[in-house]
């Protein structure tokens, strides 16, 4: 813990009346724009199953602000996480609660600007400006962060908040296939524990952590049954899917479980009475690359779901969405020891963070894309990236290039953390759609 | 001297339409083959051990085992170890008995374990060539020699140790331990005790072969399937694995999707003999002479499709999404 | 059979009117503040031209980045697509079609019948586009359709940055007090537009034949620069800037006979 007199090591001093103006505004802003997304993902589909609309209220940040405010206030810690790569299980297992932190606030990313370049990768930026004001409530309720060292912003997020809380990072080995790598990352596994433990007082025992394992056991079970549902014709929209996904970042895990499940078991009713939400026909489309971060970060899946010819996004491979949850985590035995190394694998080995590579470079996700592409049967893919995100636009020449072999459309559409360039964004992505519908009548 | 034999015959097949039948039980009540094939594998293993009992009551048959053991893997890769053995089933009791104490169990680290891996080659082949040795210390008369390879009698007694591993608990003949006329062994007991008789070192030979068992025991507590890193009887034909040109020999394979794998660690994991390849290669045809394809990988892969055993090109199982329960034909 | 393409580019409006596949009528007018009505006053001069009044015209499909402001269009097209239509159509062997306008460079990759199967645009920076030209042409104080011919008789190349129209002129200004030749600072002009262009097109890859189109295309001096850049023949029309309006024409061809 550090002594707040202490002295800001990157943060600059900005008058409380300034945050209060600013926090009002990009609030309000904020709030707004939410509130037409999700009216037009209501307008979207028309028989949007009744079970989207507890996504839609959790979706709006103040609801569980206040039960993580009641929670706190009965002795509960909250804990922030920034990348994947911090394990969920080990929280729950404290009593804590998790929450993901990233911030999607536009506006935020121009305050993010006083303190980082503008070169700098947008979230980031706009992490920092919500930490400025004050912005995030799950930022702010958060009594410790867990950040996994995975890009350079992430590494330097990190240090620039522990200018206000005690930040635990990990060290991500960027190698996974040594073993050296992964008995190293054991050990920040359990040095995490301790950490843990120490900060909400309360030790992780066996069956404790057992039960946590099996909560999000639970929550991959109804996720993955989810995306099963994806594969076929269309259910869901992808905006719809997108938004249950990202609601785990913050809401509780059980509850988040049971709506989930109620919400596939609506959605397969719907299958068999045979109403699409949209036609069977539409070009499928997945994304790839930089997360896409409620609340503002949403135009992409909404351009590509408004466009005209329209698209459905049936899958995609972003840390925000299909990454969280996808990979179970695989007990073999019910000790600690093996419970411990079960989590860390699945954090690590699982991972299809670009910030890996191999002798082969980072092809696991490669793979996975690959795999996304057959299963879901995706007619064109759009590789999504913010300026400022190195890895995934580096990583950009080898996925076009494996999807180029298969004859799988892909388009590169590089965007800020900003509304203004919607329009041109948008003649691209009707552009690549078109393309994908190869029309008879072009 | 016929009759005995179809006597035999019979009973034999009694025996194995039991173990079918077993087997059957289980695969409708589980209703689907894809379910904890680690229960079914428990269940073939105690049966493969009854059976193995019974067919030692007769010493000729010791001979057709070892020879049916040897030439198995040709067909079914090294299907035996994981599924049959009877030492195999008594460490995987032990591993059952760590698992109820909440014990965690050891690697041994991975250089290690591939050495001892091709060090049972080095077993094989001296334990192979001990009669013959003998032959020229001792030559016992010639024109008997046939034979007594047939009954592992005489010098090819020493053969008898290839057996060593499917040796029951509770033995037929005069085993090492008698209480009140049953006579209790222990794998590679007799064994010890024989070697250590050749090399005329009688005084000790209870205690090591009481050490012998301690240290299996203890062995296997900590680390799973200890023996069949050593184990000479597991390597023979699973040789035929080694050499890119005979892969195709054994019919029972693990395939891997490499598309659908993600490389999340689980199969390496699980593994109890620590094989790596089902992790490392990139994908095709993963079996290795280390596997003794207890498809407990396949079992744990959480990807629909990614591991696949197949027999003679057949699927016969593959790996699912193990959160979800089997569905229902 | 008669149908019309608009292209409602950044900076000015094009209409195509086409009688059974042969180009009727053009004609071109600046988009200014009303781009609507631009749209209105160059479609209504076509007609003038061909002789023909609106109700002949069967089909309108409009395209350029103010395509949803075509208040007479029957439906709309991608600039892409259009250009891919267009390129085939002017030269049958043509797979990469190169469009330089006014604000955006873009390239298709397509197929024989001219169905785009590949494209890239410039990342939202002028640098690659026309303007940069205009902006340079008023640093160098030469008039725009100077440039082309004057870097033409350049011995030498100077360089520039060209990551950035704004720094881009204070490139230019500094090479002005360097008292370098006003042609070599030309071509520089033109190379770095190039320098732009031709990675875009590298990471598309580059299929022949090539076709050059979009405003720029007029240009003899980005034309040699980018013919040197990549190395290879650049196919030019008569009127590149039409290219955009003749695809939509070409498109909505196909729309009327798909109805």
């Amino acid at each position: 813990m550090k002594n707040p007199s202490e002295e800001k090591k990157y943060m600059l001093d900005i008058s409380q009346k300034e945050i209060e103006e600013l926090r009002t505004t990009i609030r309000a802003t904020s709030k707004k724009m939410t509130a037409e997304y999700i009216e037009r993902m209501r307008k979207a589909d028309k028989n949007r199953p009744e079970a989207m609309r507890y996504f839609d209220e959790i979706a709006d940040f103040e609801k569980r602000e206040k039960e993580l405010l009641a929670a706190k206030e009965s002795g509960k810690k909250v804990i922030g996480y920034m990348c994947l790569f911090a394990p969920i299980e080990l929280i729950l297992a404290a009593d804590a609660i998790p929450v993901r932190v990233n911030s999607g606030w536009y506006d935020a990313s121009k305050l993010g600007d006083r303190v980082v370049p503008v070169e700098v990768c947008p979230m980031v930026r706009s992490t920092i400006g919500a930490k400025m004001i004050g912005l995030s409530p799950y930022l702010e309720l958060s009594d410790a962060l867990i950040s996994g060292l995975t890009c350079d912003g992430m590494t330097k997020l990190s240090e620039i908040l522990s200018d206000y809380k005690p930040v635990w990072a990990m060290a991500v080995p960027r190698l996974k296939d040594s073993t050296q790598s992964l008995s190293f990352w054991r050990e920040e596994m359990k040095t995490l524990m301790k950490q843990i433990e120490a900060l909400t007082g309360n030790k992780i025992t066996r069956s404790k952590l057992k039960s946590a394992i099996e909560l999000t056991q639970r929550a991959t079970k109804a996720f993955r049954r989810l995306q099963e549902i994806r594969k076929g014709n269309p259910v869901i929209m992808g905006r719809d899917a997108m938004l249950v996904n990202q609601a785990y970042m913050w809401d509780d895990i059980k509850r988040w479980t049971e709506k989930t499940e109620a919400l596939c078991e609506a959605l397969e009713e719907r299958a068999r009475q045979k109403s699409w939400a949209c036609s069977p026909d539409t070009p499928r489309v997945m994304v790839t690359g930089t997360p896409m971060i409620w609340p503002d970060n949403w135009k992409v899946p909404s351009i590509i779901e408004e466009a005209n010819p329209q698209g459905l996004l049936v899958a995609d491979e972003l840390c925000s969405s299909e990454r969280l949850l996808y990979d179970p985590v695989g007990v073999d035995e019910w000790t600690m020891d093996d419970m411990l190394n079960a989590i860390a694998e699945r954090y690590l080995m699982a991972s299809t963070c670009p910030c890996f590579t191999s002798e082969d470079g980072n092809k696991d996700r490669v793979n996975w894309i690959l795999n996304k592409v057959k299963e879901w049967k995706v007619n064109g893919v759009i590789y999504y990236v913010v300026r400022g995100c190195m890895l995934y636009a580096m990583e950009y020449m080898r996925v076009k290039k494996v999807l180029d072999r298969m004859s799988v459309p892909v388009y590169y559409l590089d965007t800020e953390y900003t509304r203004e360039d919607v329009g041109p964004l948008k003649t691209r992505v009707e552009a690549f759609l078109e393309m994908l519908t190869a029309r008879v009548d072009i | 001297m016929i009759m005995d034999f179809i006597g035999e015959l019979l009973k034999l097949t009694v025996l194995a339409g039991l173990t079918v039948a077993g087997i059957l039980v289980i695969l409708i009540w589980k209703k689907n083959l894809a379910t904890r094939v680690t229960y079914l594998r428990f269940l073939i293993q105690v049966a493969a051990m009854v059976s193995v009992f019974y067919l030692f009551t007769y010493p000729v048959w010791q001979f057709i085992v070892l020879i049916v053991i040897l030439l198995l893997p040709l067909v079914l890769g090294r299907f035996f170890c994981g599924w049959l053995c009877p030492f195999g089933l008594y460490m995987d009791a032990i591993t059952l008995i760590r698992k109820g104490f909440k014990v965690r169990y050891r690697n041994l680290p991975d250089k290690l374990n591939k050495f001892l891996h091709k060090f049972r080659y080095v077993l094989l082949l001296f334990f192979l060539v001990v009669p013959f040795i003998l032959n020229v210390i001792d030559p016992p008369p010639a024109e008997s020699l046939t034979l007594m390879a047939l009954v592992l009698a005489g010098p090819f007694d020493a053969w008898r140790i290839l057996l060593g591993p499917v040796i029951p608990l509770i033995v037929p003949w005069k085993g090492p331990l008698e209480i009140s006329k049953i006579y209790f062994s222990y794998p590679y007991v007799q064994e010890v005790i024989y070697y250590s008789k050749l090399l005329s070192i009688e005084v000790f030979t209870t205690i090591m072969a009481w050490v012998f068992v301690a240290l299996t025991i203890v062995g296997s507590f900590f680390l799973r399937r200890v023996w069949c890193r050593f184990c000479p009887t597991g390597s023979s034909i699973a040789i035929v694995n080694r050499f890119r040109g005979f892969k195709w020999a054994p019919l029972l394979h693990i395939y891997k999707d490499e598309v659908k794998c993600t490389k999340c660690g689980i199969c390496k994991r699980v593994c109890p003999v620590q094989v790596t390849d089902v992790y490392e290669q990139a994908g095709g045809k993963i079996t290795t002479s280390m596997c003794m394809l207890c498809m407990r990988c396949v079992e744990m892969c959480p990807y629909e499709d990614c591991l696949k055993v197949n027999f003679g090109g057949k699927t016969v199982f593959k790996s699912r999404n193990w959160l979800e329960p089997a569905k229902v034909e | 059979m008669i149908t019309a393409g608009v292209d409602l580019g950044t900076q000015s409006v094009k209409v195509v009117i086409l009688k059974h596949g042969q180009v009727l009528a053009r004609s071109k007018a600046f988009s200014g503040f009303d781009p609507a009505r631009a749209a209105e006053q160059a479609f209504g001069q076509a007609l003038r031209q061909a002789g023909i009044s609106s109700s002949d015209v069967l089909h309108v499909t409009a395209t350029g980045s103010g395509m949803d402001l075509a208040s007479n269009a029957n439906s709309t097209v991608s600039m892409m697509s259009a250009d891919a239509k267009a390129g085939v159509y002017l030269f049958p062997t043509a797979r990469t079609v190169v469009d330089v306008g006014a604000e955006e460079a873009r390239a298709v990759k397509c197929d024989d019948k001219g169905v785009m199967v590949d494209f890239v645009v410039n990342e939202r920076c002028a640098a690659g586009a026309g303007t940069f030209i205009e902006a340079m042409a008023r640093a160098l104080e030469v008039k725009l359709e100077e440039m082309g011919p004057l870097s033409l008789k350049a011995e030498r190349a100077s360089s520039i940055n060209a990551s950035c129209v704004i720094f881009g002129e204070s490139d230019v200004v500094s090479l002005i007090h360097r008292q370098e030749p006003k042609p070599e600072i030309a071509r520089a002009i033109f190379d770095a537009m190039a320098d732009r262009i031709s990675p875009m097109m590298h990471r598309l890859g580059i299929t022949p034949d090539v076709v050059l189109v979009g405003g720029v295309a007029k240009d003899v001096g980005f034309v040699a620069s980018l013919k040197r850049k990549l190395g290879i023949e650049l196919l030019i029309p008569e009127y590149p800037e039409y290219a955009g309006a003749l695809g939509a024409a070409l498109v909505a061809v196909n729309r009327v006979k798909k109805v």
